[in-house]
Formats: structure tokens, sequence, C-alpha cells
């Protein structure tokens, strides 16, 4: 079971390059209305009055919703966030929606939203910056081992500096959109969501339906990155509007909007101080963190979740806090807390092997972790060692003079090579599969999982097609939609190793059908002409598998559409994938472009199950290190709230030119206690640390220390 | 000024006879005789337009409300959602087709303007079952993550080698840097044109 | 966005006559790829539009003779590409396709693209529809609302140019590169034809920047007219911007040179992303005539070309970006001269 996996194109490749893959808003309804959301054009306040009589009168309207029209909030549910508001008279946040125009047509919706105009009471005074008056501060239980102050008093270096992280965007290039179906008392929703199960619950507990009566479609996803992992605000909207007319809705939010109530990485500060002994051993970190956050939010300050885990460091001391702002709700995007964390801490890491003038893969390396110091146990798997061994022997880092500024070419550009590491928490999730093979040559499986990308449809074939006898391309993997399986939130990197398990264990189950049916029999060909010659239409297998630590509790909370994650610390080990990123930057000697020619990233992700997909994720997270160190952050006017620079000309995201060789490479080796499979997750391990590594390289080509992302051409001028 | 004279002494032509109202641009482009100038629709939305055009190689006359624009055209109207919106303002490049052969933004593109034109789509590049070799490049290398700028990016690419634009990495990578792939794909999407124009050129 | 009436004459007198009769609210499109992005935004808010492409014979290039000529509908990726065009006149090709994407190359039109309105953050994102919701007081949009850059965030925003209504920058590439090369723009209106210097042909903010352009109403842009130089072979346009590709300039230089061996005879150097307009350097060129181009002299002409720079909050590094731009285009330009 644990042999490498097969190099093998991408599963749903195909219906991708001929443009046949539906994504949210491509599900063809017959008689649909298009809705579009009226903006709040106020940071904060509430709606005075709101005539919808202009847009009645655009020719195609035939309805606008407003507050009025929405049931008040369902009561709490206990351990459950709340759904998202609908359309409230209180605005909270600089394009909340008002109101909703449904119309004949797309630009008869435009006009008829354009056409209103609310007047509104604003708050005397909003607060759209941490730095502003109105904060409120709300610290977290602080992450600690051992103990940072006695440890720290007796270091012999050490570094200490602030760090800085911008609020961010994910920007997936499929916009959030909403198709929603009223037919016969049944609700089906159309929308690409990382959860499927959480849209369900909120449209049902926003519409008082039963869980018979919604069904929630996301079978491809133009793109997750966590944007879409929450309950979206405007699914009750475009729910409720096609229970009020009795037609299918759709509603495409435009980029704008999607700036303004999508989740965001919030702004993040870092102060990190870091000793080490006579030995040159890193002994003791003392580490600050904050981030803004929403007024009512609860995207969590783990900061302290991946930094503990890289080197072993016996005495750590973490704080970390919420400070609360008038914002829309910021949340989980790719590697959320992780990347910034290890930025900032990778980059003290560079600044303190200086300080000791140590070359900085070196002195990663005096560091093996092997035990989890936070909660006091093995680690189930660590290969960071040998992905910066593998790294720095692909990149020729021994080439590298370690005197910063000391490496140029001929016309003056300033080169450098950095390093820096990263670690993201192995989480998993049970998952109840069905596993059909029929005698028509057809085969379905059924899970919980979304494709956003990642390749987990291709994981799961590559589990199948190994174990199982059957024709790979008449293969159906039936993921992301509430009527197939029950569905989790895919995210966090747990998507793969809570499928491939229970995949790999239903084709076990499904040969030892077989096996049973055929009793002793030898009967020629694949599992399809087997049926066929034994004249049994199908054979269908369920399985329930729950992840370590796991039992039926879990798999009744997973039924119910309920979260049921576990890990990254098991109950007698803790699980983290890893990875080293070796980076070249070149710093041109006039105008001070930063350019990133070279990447070499190596990761321990266990064992590697889709080799292909598992290339490009890394490929991919490589490129989101490079946006966040050197292009993204999101702008606001605090006079005003908001985001200023909300559309993909102005949010500055990498483009093909940008882009130079990244080379990918895999440890390869199962983790002997995660699952069956020995696979750790890798789509948020991928850009973790990659930021770092540019931070460290643009030190090593200039001599300045970059604090504060996104590194830009004034920084460096 | 001699270059002027062409613009000069053209007389006016029927279409240039300004109504300014929904009347005005039915008589103006839809030909005498038309059916959706005889029975315009029962509940009128905006103003409308008549307009031919051809899609994937099929005629495709079709009335349009005036502000639609090429993508919406061909993903509401016509139910061709293999080009995709992104940005719906020109910055991103999913919904890149092409007209007269040509890669364009249809986001940006008013429909009006493809009256009398070619437009191709994703649709319209495999022949049947046997992918185009841009398709089937863009497999071998994994070049896409979750497909979505995809149809886009494949546009853009063959119009990349059409144009003699795919001379070198830093020359695709220049010309292909009008598709943002959120996913990061890129190297796989130069490395599949390299191999397509390669191809071409052996 | 509103609805509008949509004509499309083949002629450019008939054209002309279309918008006259049509009045108020009309407005032409080309390739549409500024006016319709900023209809969306419900900015721009035409009656009627008179779509040009249709006219014929209105897309030539012609490069024979003593001058280019480009006529108003030709695809900017076209001229990008002419043979002439790239072999003589470098700083015009690379103006041209360091602009946009091939697709919006291939929409977009050299006459349209002289027309191009402002990306101030604050102008685009401020008119309340629906693509966006914010709403920012701007002068260039709603005359006497007042400047919301002015005080925010102004990374973006001119160092040359602006007053006390306005500091949004200029962005185009291709106006830049004609400047720096005196070109001139064919215009046809109702009462005839006329031309003017491309210089001319915009204004800066003052008090009115909601007036961009010194085009009288049914005025529209016919062809774009180059005297020849033999410093076209000799330029560059030079351009840095927040990425490699597919962005508006943090600053850029179009620069184009005629040299005596080492020795500056005569140099044109004009300014974008950095200004209210696209922007002649004078002083700058006035510094090099007769002078040898050295790294030092080099940058004392791009020093020269911001001596009357004034920055906001944040938008300070431009001027020295701008310097160094300015520098390292004549670097390029007279490395050509050498070849």
């Amino acid at each position: 079971m644990t042999a490498p996996f097969p190099n093998r194109p991408r599963a749903d490749a195909r219906e991708k390059v001929m443009g046949a893959a539906r994504y949210g808003a491509d599900h063809q309804v017959a008689g649909l209305l298009y809705a579009m959301q009226v903006p709040a054009t106020i940071a904060k306040g509430r709606i005075a009055s709101l005539s919808v009589d202009a847009a009645m009168q655009v020719p195609g309207v035939i309805r606008v919703l407003t507050a009025t029209d929405f049931l008040p909030p369902p009561p709490a549910t206990p351990g459950a966030p709340p759904p998202p508001a609908t359309l409230t008279a209180y605005i909270a946040y600089r394009g909340q929606p008002v109101a909703l125009v449904v119309a004949e047509t797309l630009e008869a919706a435009i006009e008829g939203a354009e056409a209103i105009h609310p007047t509104y009471t604003t708050a005397p005074a909003f607060t759209s910056l941490i730095e502003q008056p109105g904060v409120v501060r709300e610290a977290v239980k602080p992450v600690t081992a051992g103990d940072a102050t006695r440890a720290m008093a007796r270091a012999v270096t050490r570094h200490k500096a602030d760090y800085v992280s911008p609020p961010q965007h994910h920007n997936p290039i499929e916009m959030l959109s909403t198709t929603a179906v009223w037919e016969n008392g049944q609700l089906t929703i159309y929308e690409s969501t990382q959860s499927s199960s959480n849209t369900k619950g909120a449209v049902m507990r926003n519409m008082r339906l039963t869980p018979e009566q919604v069904t929630v479609k996301s079978p491809q996803i133009g793109g997750g990155f966590g944007q879409r992992g929450g309950a979206q605000r405007q699914t009750a909207l475009v729910a409720r509007a096609a229970m009020l007319l009795g037609r299918p809705v759709k509603l495409v939010l435009p980029r704008g909007q999607i700036f303004h109530n999508a989740t965001f990485r919030p702004m993040n500060r870092h102060r990190i101080e870091i000793g080490a002994d006579a030995s040159g051993k890193m002994i003791a970190v003392r580490y600050d963190a904050d981030q803004q956050q929403s007024r009512e939010g609860q995207f969590p300050p783990d900061y302290h979740e991946s930094v503990p885990m890289l080197y072993g460091i016996e005495n750590y001391h973490g704080t970390a806090a919420n400070l609360r702002i008038d914002t829309q709700a910021p949340g989980y995007m790719r590697s959320p807390t992780p990347h910034p964390s290890c930025f900032a801490f990778e980059s003290a890491v560079d600044e303190l092997a200086l300080k000791l003038g140590v070359d900085p893969v070196a002195f990663r390396l005096r560091h093996r972790a092997t035990t989890d110091p936070i909660h006091g146990q093995k680690l189930s798997s660590c290969y960071l060692s040998e992905c910066l061994t593998e790294g720095a022997r692909r990149f020729g880092w021994e080439r590298r003079s370690l005197q910063p500024g000391s490496m140029t070419l001929p016309d003056g550009t300033q080169v450098g090579w950095g390093v820096a590491s990263g670690a993201y928490p192995g989480s998993a999730h049970p998952n109840i599969v069905t596993l059909r093979v029929n005698a028509d040559g057809t085969t379905r499986f059924a899970a919980a999982g979304h494709e956003m990308g990642q390749g987990i449809r291709s994981t799961i074939e590559q589990v199948l097609v190994r174990e199982l006898a059957i024709d790979p391309l008449k293969l159906e993997i039936a993921i992301g939609d509430t009527s197939v399986a029950p569905q989790h939130t895919t995210a966090g990197s747990w998507g793969t190793a809570s499928v491939v398990p229970a995949a790999a264990e239903a084709a076990a189950k499904l040969n030892a059908a077989m096996a049973e049916l055929l009793a002793g029999r030898q009967v020629a060909g694949n599992l399809h002409r087997q049926l066929a010659t034994v004249r049994r239409p199908s054979l269908q297998v369920e399985v329930e598998h729950v992840a370590v630590d796991q039992g039926p509790k879990d798999l009744a909370t997973l039924r119910k559409g309920g979260m049921a994650l576990v890990g990254p610390d098991y109950s007698t080990f803790t699980t983290y994938s890893y990875i080293a990123h070796f980076v070249e930057v070149h710093v041109e000697p006039g105008t001070r472009r930063v350019r990133v020619p070279r990447v070499v990233s190596i990761a321990d992700c266990g064992r590697v199950i889709s080799p292909r997909t598992a290339e490009s994720q890394v490929r991919g997270g490589v490129i989101w290190g490079i946006g966040a160190a050197l292009r993204e952050a999101t702008e606001v006017d605090p006079r005003y709230g908001g985001w200023l620079n909300n559309d993909l000309a102005d949010y500055v995201v990498p483009v093909n030119a940008d882009i130079g060789s990244i080379d990918v490479g895999f440890i390869d080796r199962p983790d002997p206690l995660i699952n069956a499979l020995g696979a750790k997750g890798l789509g948020e391990v991928a850009m973790t640390g990659c930021a770092g590594a540019i931070a460290n390289a643009i030190h090593h080509a200039t001599g300045k220390r970059l604090r504060e992302m996104p590194f830009r051409i004034e920084d460096l001028l | 000024m001699a270059n002027m004279d062409h613009l000069l002494g053209v007389p006016l032509t029927r279409r240039t006879a300004l109504g300014g109202t929904a009347a005005f641009t039915a008589s103006t482009l839809i030909s005498e005789g038309d059916p959706a100038v005889a029975a315009p629709a029962a509940k009128p939305v905006g103003v409308r337009l008549a307009i031919r055009t051809t899609v994937n190689g099929k005629a495709v006359p079709v009335e349009i409300d005036v502000r639609t624009s090429l993508l919406d055209l061909l993903r509401e109207q016509l139910h061709l959602t293999g080009a995709k919106k992104g940005c719906d303002h020109g910055q991103c490049g999913a919904c890149t087709v092409h007209v007269d052969g040509r890669r364009v933004a249809s986001c940006l593109t008013l429909a009006a303007k493809v009256d009398g034109r070619a437009v191709t789509t994703i649709e319209g590049l495999a022949d049947g079952e046997t992918l185009h070799p841009m398709q089937q490049a863009f497999i071998d290398h994994d070049a896409l993550q979750c497909g979505y700028c995809t149809p886009g990016q494949i546009m853009a690419a063959v119009a990349c080698v059409r144009e003699g634009n795919a001379t070198s990495k830093d020359r695709i990578r220049e010309y292909m840097s009008g598709n943002i792939c959120r996913c990061g794909a890129y190297v796989g999407i130069v490395a599949a044109i390299e191999q397509v124009a390669g191809r071409e050129k052996s | 966005m509103r609805p509008f009436t949509y004509a499309r004459p083949e002629s450019a007198v008939a054209a002309v006559q279309a918008f006259t009769a049509a009045g108020a609210g009309a407005r032409y499109i080309a390739g549409g790829t500024s006016l319709y992005d900023l209809m969306k935004l419900d900015i721009e808010k035409p009656q009627h539009l008179i779509d040009v492409t249709a006219i014929r014979g209105l897309d030539g290039i012609e490069t024979n003779g003593e001058r280019l000529r480009f006529e108003a509908l030709a695809p900017m990726s076209a001229v990008a590409t002419d043979k002439v065009v790239l072999r003589d006149y470098p700083v015009l090709a690379e103006a041209l396709w360091k602009a946009a994407s091939q697709q919006l190359r291939n929409m977009a039109t050299v006459g349209g693209n002289l027309l191009q309105r402002t990306r101030c953050l604050y102008f685009r994102n401020g008119a309340g529809g629906t693509s966006v919701g914010n709403t920012y007081p701007c002068n260039k949009r709603e005359p006497g609302s007042g400047c919301a850059a002015i005080g925010g965030l102004d990374r973006g925003q001119a160092v040359l140019g602006q007053s006390p209504s306005c500091t949004a920058v200029s962005p185009g590439d291709w106006p830049v590169s004609l400047v720096a090369l005196d070109a001139y723009v064919e215009v046809l209106g109702a009462s005839g034809t006329r031309s003017i210097p491309i210089a001319e042909l915009y204004r800066l903010p003052g008090s009115t920047p909601n007036l961009e352009f010194t085009l009288q109403p049914g005025e529209m842009i016919t062809a774009i007219v180059v005297p020849k130089t033999k410093a076209g072979r000799h330029s560059t346009y030079h351009k840095i911007r927040d990425r490699e590709s597919y962005a508006f300039a943090l600053a850029s230089a179009a620069v184009a040179l005629e040299m005596d061996g080492d020795t500056v005879t005569r140099a044109r150097i004009a300014l974008g992303g950095v200004a209210t307009k696209p922007w002649r350097a004078t002083a700058a060129e006035a510094l090099l005539a007769g002078k040898p181009l050295t790294p030092a002299t080099a940058l004392a002409a791009g020093r020269a070309a911001f001596a009357d720079a004034k920055a906001g909050k944040q938008n300070g590094f431009k001027i020295e970006l701008g310097a160094r731009t300015v520098a390292d285009a004549l670097t390029i330009a007279a490395a050509r001269n050498r070849s």
C-alpha cells in the first residue's frame, strides 16, 4: 500500500482543457433570473431609508429584496458559528449588501442596482486601521514550552525584531456566485464552495428549512485558497429570491464587491526574540503576535502553530491577540497563520545566523526537530533536514558566498540566495465513502471533499486505479455535493489525507467482496468483466473511515454536516508537513526591481499520492509566496474604510512574466502514524516559508533587511 | 491634410441616420424583413439589437441588449460557458476568445461589435473528440490546477503561437501575461506552449 | 449601466454627423477597452454610442515618405509589429507592447488609446456603481466635489503637473512615446479637419480636471503623424511597474537620441506614470545637449527631469525612481546608437 505512486495526468484535466468543467455560475437552468447586490457606501451606521422605486422602474426588474424580506437571525446553535447575516439595516462595513435586485436580464439587474441610493445614518466614528483609536485588543491564551524567560536570560546571542504582513485577499479567478433553484419545496444551490456542508447548514438555518430540503452542489471550484471555506453571505439572499419568486436566480458578485464581502488575510504583526547559547544553538523564543480582526470575527490568531515545530527549540513563549476594528470578518487564506509566522520567524533565524556568522542552511541543520515541545510528544515524521539538504544540493548552495552584497552580475545586478523553512499542521477528518463498480465498465466513488484545483480527484483516482482492476476512463469521482455523501470543509491541507485512506479501505473491501462473490472461481478480465461474467450488474461497498483517535461520535458529526477535525496534536504524537525553499533574487542596479529567476523547493508531505498534481501544488505555493512577498497588499484609506485597490489591476498578483524556473522535489517517505498510506498535507505547506526565503535572498543580495511585506521598489531605492 | 480627402465626400449610409431611440437602432442594424424587427420581444428590456455573428463556425442570429458584453452573450444567451468571468474589466484574461482569429477580452467587447464577425471559443477548439494540440499540451504539462482560467489561457496560447510570439520562454511569458493564473500554473503553461510551438516549427 | 443607442457609421464624416445629430450624451467608441470599462464602473454614462470601428479605410499604417502615419483605427498590436516601426522606432513599438495585454492591444486602437482616462484609484473606484460600491469625491468625475487622493493613499499619484484639484496620473504609454517624437494628431470635426500637436492634446488639471483633452465636442482623432527622425533608431520606452508585465507604469521614460559618437547632439525625453499628462522633460533634454552620455550625465538628466517634482505622502519615491528610469532609458538608447 505504501509504494511510491506513478506520475499520471490530472484526473479532470481533459474536461478542464475543453472548457467543459462546470463551475458555480456555469450550470444551465431554465427560466433563470439574474440578481445584483447593492453595496453599502458607508463604513458603519444604519440605513435610514431605502427606496426601491427607481429600480422597479427599470424595464426587466421584477423584485428588489431588502432587509424586510428576510427572517430574523436563527437561534444560536451551540458550538457552531452563526450563519452569515442576510440583509440588515445595520451596516458593519463598506460594501455590505443592502438590497438585492432581481431582473429578467443581467443588464437590467445591474441597472436596477445602480438606481438604488439608500440614505444612511452614519456612525459618529469608525476604526478601519489597527493604529487608530477605537481598537479593542483581545489577547488569547499563550502557547508555551519550557521556560523561555529563563532560557533567554542565559542566551549568549540574541536577535529581536518586528515583522509585518499586510491585509491580503485570496482572489481566486472564479468570482463568488450563487445559483438557487426552488422547486417543489426543494432548494438546490449551485455554488463554488469549499464546504457544501457549511453552505447547506447556513441556508437551512437562515431559511428555516430541513436537511432534506436543501442540496448544495460544488463539483468544481475555480480556486479556493480558503476564501470559500465558510458560508458565503450572498447564498441566502439568492436562495430567498428564488423562493419568493418561484424561479431560479443567479448572482455573480463583481470583483469589487468580493473584496468587500469575502474574507481576507488580516494584517498581522510579529515581535520575535530568539536566543542562542554558546554553541550557537537556538534555545529560546519569545514571540508576540497580533492581528487585525473584525468586531465579531472568529478567525483565530494561531501564529504559534508552526514555528515551534521547525527546530525543536525547547523554550518557547508565544502570545497572540486580536485587534478588533470595523471591517468585514477576516478568515483563512492559504497557509493562514503559518505563512506570516514562518516569514517572520525564518527572517529572524536568518538574521541570527548572520549574527553568528554561520551559513543559514548549516545553522538550520543544527536543529533537527524530533518532538513537539508544546505538547511534549514525538513528531510522527519530520524530514525538514532532508528537505534542506536536498534543496541545497539541487540549488548549488555550496557556491554561495556568506557576505551580503557579494554576488553581482557584470551589469551590476545584485544576486542573492536565500533559504527558509516552513511547517504546516497535519489534520484529518472522517469520511463516509461509497464505491460502486458496474458491469457496464463504469465505476463511481462518492466521498466528502471538494476539488479546487489541488488535485483531490487525482489522488483518489491514483489509489483506486492502483488497487482496483477498473477502467480509469470511466471512473466518476463524485465529491463536493451534499447529495452524494456527507461533506466537510475541504481546507487546511486535510482533504487528501482524509479521503485516500478511505478510498484504499473501500478498494480493499470491494476486492474482498468480489473474491467472496467469485468464491474461488477464476474469471478473466477486470472487475467490470468479472461482474458481467457472473451476471451481477454491480458491486457496491460503503466505508466509514475515521482518522487517528476518532470513533462513532465523529462519524455522527460528519453525518450531521458538522466538522470532526483531529490533529495535528493527536493523543500520542504530532504531525506536521515540512518544506525548504531556496530562492535566487536579482535586484536591478538602477530602478531596483526584484526578480525571482529561480526557486528550488523540497517538501516532506509523507507519501506523495499524485506526483504530477503535487508538483503543481508546490509551484503554485511558491508563486503565492512570491506574490505575498513582493506584490500583494490590500489598502485602506482610513477616512473612508473599505478597500481602495479592489480589482485585479490594482491588487497586484504575479503574472506569467514574474515567474522563472521552479524546481520541485519530494522526500516521499510515508508518515508511519498518520494514516495507512502515510500521506500528510501539501497545499498549505507549499507556500509556507517561501516569503521568508525571498526576504533572506534580498538581504543577501543587497545587505538590506526588509521586515514588512510586500517588499516594493521604494523599499530598495 | 491631403490624406483627409478619403474622409470627406463619403455619403451618409443608412446606418448613420440617428433617431436616438430603440427603434432607431433596430432600423440601423437589422436588415429589412428580419423577423426580430417585425415581432419584438414581449417584454423589451433595455435597447435591443439583432446581430448576426458566427460562433465556432455556426451562424448565430441573436437579439441582444445593447449593453451586453460578448462574454455575457456567450455565457448567458448562447450557453457557451467555457469562457469565464474573472474580473469583467479586462484585468485577468479568463474571458479570452478569438474574434476573426485574434485574441480579445470578451468581457470588454460589446457584443454588438461581433455583428458580422467570427467568434471562436474554447468549445470550438477541439475537433470532435480529438483535442487541439494546445489542449493536449496543457494536459501533458499539467498547465492548470483549478481549471477556471484554463479556457482563456488556451485561447491566448493558441494565438500566441499563431502570432509568432512563442519564440522563447521570455517572449511566451510576456505574451501570456494577460492571463492571470491564481493557482500558479505558469511554469506548465510556458512548457505547453513551447511544446506546441516547437512541433509546428519542426 | 443605462441603455444607450448604438450606431455603426461606415465613414468618418458620417460618424461626426451622427455625433452632432445625437447631441449631448454622445460618445465615440472604438475598441472600447477604456470606455466600456468605465461604463461598467458607472463613471461614463453615454446615451448614444457611435461605434467608429465600421469606418472603412481608417486603419492604415503608412511608413513611406517623410513621416509615419497611423490611422486612428489601426489596432495597437498592428502598429507594434509593423516592420518599419520595429526597426526604426523601437520607442513606439515598445510603448505599445508594454501597454496592457495582447488581448487588449488587439482591441484597442492607436487613436482611442490617446484618450484613455486615468487609473487614479479614487477616480475609478468611487462612482458608487455595483462593481465597487465605494464613493469618493473626485473633481475629475464630479467637478467641484473635491479630491480624495490629496491627503489619501497617494502612492500612485502624480509628482509633476498636479494641481490642488487633482493629482491623477495620465495613464498611457503610447502618448508618452509620441510626445517624445513631436507627433501630431489629425482630427475631424463638424467644422472640418485640423491637426493638433500631441502635447497640446492634453490639458493640465488646473481647476478643471474634468477637462482632459483639447478636442472639441464631436471631434474625432483620425490619424497620428510622426515626423521621421533618425533619433528613432536610437530610442527606447522604458517602463517600471509593480510587476513585470500587464500593469500601469510607476514611472516610464520615452527616450530618443541623436548622437555624434558618444556625444548627445539632441535628446528627446518624455515621462509617463509620474505626471498628470504625458510629460516632455525639456530641462533634461537641454542638460544633455552637447554632452557625452555617461552614467553621471544620464542620472543628472534624470534628476533634471524631476527638478520641479512635488511629492505627496507616499509617492516621493517616484522622483528618484523616475530619475533612474530616465537614466536607464538613456543608457539603453545610447547603446542602440552604438550598435
